[in-house]
């Protein structure tokens, strides 16, 4: 039952403290938290209070933003390792295909944005370099009428294709500020309404956690492991 | 006179949340917003199904009442709540029982929420202003420069007492320097 919120944001990008975030996302039964502001943004505030909350493992990870595959490339490469998690923020579909090429990249975020649905070539290459998607159902509960009915359309067909080629699957509401944290019971039923099966959804909610126990492993040397 | 016979009564659940809310919320404009986001999410036909009713709401606790078979869906449209009026708000489902009795008794405690009257201040560099609440070790801020919460649309800016830990200058003598 250890659940991890996989995308925060929190103070500058947000408008909570981590610690914040932590508190109420343990008061709703998650076991742990990935805080994922962009870089650009500045550093992270009050980053070191989070050490005094027990009983949640919050972790920092980066949001990439690129422009084009090339900058993508070279700054995963050098975020990779200061960081637990590397997410990277899809929408062009060259960006998308870049993101899952990338075997450093851990999770590609937002591609139902604006009606743009993921490719074949790119779930493919996500599939090879074991790139998770994430479903970010921030939409579900920020728009109504027919802009969330393009956001599910978008969903429901990037589900057909991580069914069809296995993809890992996380899910997360993008939440800027703890009153858009949702307990890991209410992602289930949100998930559910976009089409996940529960086992589906709660598998999505357990990734992120196996997802940081193998990035934080330590290597000595290739092939090594420092335990 | 019986309305109905007690074979074809409907059965049903008590869903007892929690509203986190920046200002006060009134029941019947939460009402409102519950059942219009449940129309966003089902449609006409799909929210009949839900028979989605609320039986109290005290400002801070409240109980829904809906169809046995529906308590994830209910779940779902309660998830969906954003905001009432121009509040922004979050409703946490607490439990889930079959009577009204044992929901209350169960899951509906005192309020702990505790609002501050005298104006503090707090001052970390990034982020100044003036506290509005404290929930345990929760509080929340009213900033000097309100586009520091643009972004997620909300009115304070989350903190806790492990951010002010040391730096603060207008410390009360508590060692947690509110």
């Amino acid at each position: 039952m250890s659940y991890y919120e996989c995308d925060v944001r929190s103070l500058p990008e947000g408008s909570d403290s981590p610690s914040r975030l932590a508190l109420v996302a343990r008061r709703l039964g998650y076991s742990g938290m990935i805080i994922c502001n962009r870089a650009t943004n500045g550093p992270l505030f009050g980053a070191g209070a989070t050490e005094k909350i027990d009983k949640i493992d919050v972790a920092r990870g980066v949001e990439l933003v690129a422009s084009s595959p090339r900058t993508l490339h070279s700054r995963t490469a050098a975020l990779r390792s200061r960081f637990d998690f590397l997410a990277a923020c899809g929408g062009p579909e060259r960006i998308d295909r870049a993101a899952c090429e990338d075997p450093n990249v851990d999770l590609l975020l937002h591609p139902q944005e604006r009606g743009k649905r993921l490719g074949i070539t790119a779930a493919k290459a996500a599939r090879d370099n074991q790139v998770t998607i994430g479903i970010d159902l921030g939409p579900m509960i920020h728009l109504r009428g027919s802009t969330r009915i393009k956001w599910a359309e978008t969903v429901h067909q990037d589900l057909k294709l991580i069914r069809k080629f296995d993809l890992g699957l996380m899910i997360t509401t993008g939440p800027k500020s703890h009153l858009d944290l949702r307990a890991p019971r209410e992602m289930i039923a949100l998930a559910r309404m976009v089409g996940l099966e529960d086992y589906e959804a709660e598998e999505a909610l357990r990734l992120p956690e196996r997802i940081l126990g193998l990035n934080r492993r330590r290597w000595a040397s290739p092939g090594v492991e420092m335990l | 006179m019986r309305s109905r016979l007690p074979v074809l009564r409907d059965r049903k659940r008590y869903i007892a949340f929690e509203l986190e809310s920046e200002g006060s919320v009134r029941s019947g404009d939460l009402i409102r917003e519950i059942y219009a986001s449940q129309v966003s999410l089902f449609g006409d036909m799909g929210a009949s199904k839900n028979r989605i009713k609320l039986i109290t709401f005290n400002g801070g606790f409240g109980l829904v009442r809906c169809s046995h078979r529906r308590v994830l869906e209910c779940r779902a449209v309660l998830a969906t709540v954003r905001a009432v009026g121009r509040n922004r708000v979050a409703i946490r489902v607490r439990g889930v029982s079959g009577t009204i009795k044992t929901a209350t008794e169960k899951y509906i405690p005192q309020p702990i929420l505790q609002a501050v009257d005298d104006e503090r201040r707090i001052d970390l560099g990034l982020v100044s202003g003036s506290v509005a609440r404290i929930r345990k070790k929760e509080i929340d801020l009213s900033p000097d420069d309100k586009k520091i919460t643009e972004g997620s649309g909300t009115q304070y800016v989350g903190l806790t007492y492990f951010d002010l830990c040391g730096g603060d200058t207008n410390a009360d003598g508590t060692s947690d320097g509110v």
